[in-house]
């Protein structure tokens, strides 16, 4: 399920700032022997953590790249140190995307992701949209965004 | 070029039901893509001891979600998930209802049974559902009303009766949801 096969040596590169990543470039080239990455245990990707510094990232908080450390002159210099799956949830998300929907495309489960993303959001290079309120406790969808799924639905 | 464009506002619905009774294939009906899967880990320590009886000697365990898109416009996306089926998983629903706008229940009328559990589940939270009953089988032999008495339904709860597999079927049950949503929402007067 992990087609990134993501291998733990991967994340020492932070300091090689500048190295060409050759956006596309295979995350698997060096994937090693074939599964390796399903044997990893996902929290490796983590650094162990297994809990987001931050809880307000759900299933569909849309996420949008706000800056790509790759991005030509003018970007700032890469902060941190992103690791492959960071690297490619800002990819990802150069179209806004769903979290849920990023866990997906790479093969990670949502509470890995949730953690990386929380990543990127802290330092300012991902944008997160939190969903609708439309609990009842706090009156409810409004009839403006019911009116407008209704008709989104009628076109099917 | 770095994304500058308003990111669309999200909602989702949730589709319920016993164990194979249509869930994933509804969302794929309705869908503009593939459903897609992921998977959420669940640990002893969020969920709690007693949650996960019945799976020995785990730490941790796997639940799979489905789920669908259908852009309702560039400033609007709703997302269907397929919420999973086991009741050891449903502690995690509290994960999954924060926010959804309502559910859609599918029933089967030769396993009513088992989409019990998801009614009391909605009822007693009161979140807003609607019932489909899938024929998938070509089965149903019992009218609305058997059925309806059968679950021991709300008069107020829609109910619909048809082929999820069929695209104008799921649409017509998530616009029965909505139209609730929207009287339950509207003015009294």
């Amino acid at each position: 399920m992990n087609p990134y096969g993501y291998s733990p040596g991967d994340d020492e590169d932070g300091g090689t700032r500048g190295e060409a990543e050759a956006a596309g470039g295979g995350p698997d080239e060096d994937g090693g022997e074939d599964g390796a990455g399903t044997m990893v245990r996902p929290y490796t990707i983590t650094r162990g953590r297994t809990a987001p510094e931050r809880d307000d990232l759900t299933l569909i908080t849309v996420l949008t790249t706000a800056l790509d450390p790759r991005d030509p002159p003018g970007a700032r210099p890469r902060p941190g140190r992103l690791q492959p799956e960071h690297r490619l949830i800002l990819q990802r998300c150069r179209h806004a995307t769903a979290l849920a929907e990023v866990s997906a495309a790479l093969g990670l489960p949502v509470s890995v992701t949730r953690i990386l993303a929380g990543d990127l959001v802290a330092q300012g290079l991902l944008l997160a949209r939190a969903p609708l309120t439309v609990a009842r406790a706090s009156g409810g969808a409004d009839l403006g965004l019911l009116a407008a799924v209704r008709d989104g639905l009628r076109r099917l | 070029m770095t994304t500058t464009q308003a990111a669309p506002a999200a909602v989702k619905i949730l589709i319920a039901g016993g164990f194979g009774v249509g869930k994933t294939t509804m969302v794929g009906s309705v869908s503009e893509i593939e459903p897609l899967s992921t998977e959420e880990y669940l640990t002893r320590a969020s969920v709690g001891v007693d949650d996960l009886a019945g799976v020995d000697g785990k730490d941790t365990t796997t639940v799979a979600l489905d789920f669908g898109r259908i852009t309702v416009s560039p400033e609007l996306v709703v997302y269907l998930f397929g919420t999973p089926g086991q009741e050891r998983f449903w502690f995690m629903w509290n994960d999954l209802v924060n926010g959804a706008l309502g559910a859609v229940v599918i029933a089967d009328t030769r396993r009513l049974g088992a989409s019990f559990a998801s009614i009391d589940f909605f009822e007693s939270r009161n979140i807003p559902f609607v019932v489909a009953i899938n024929c998938f089988h070509g089965h149903n032999t019992r009218t609305a009303e058997e059925i309806r008495s059968a679950l021991d339904l709300d008069p107020r709860v829609p109910l619909l009766v048809g082929d999820v597999r069929r695209r104008a079927f799921s649409r017509d049950v998530l616009l029965a949801l909505v139209d609730e949503l929207i009287e339950a929402a509207a003015p009294v007067g």
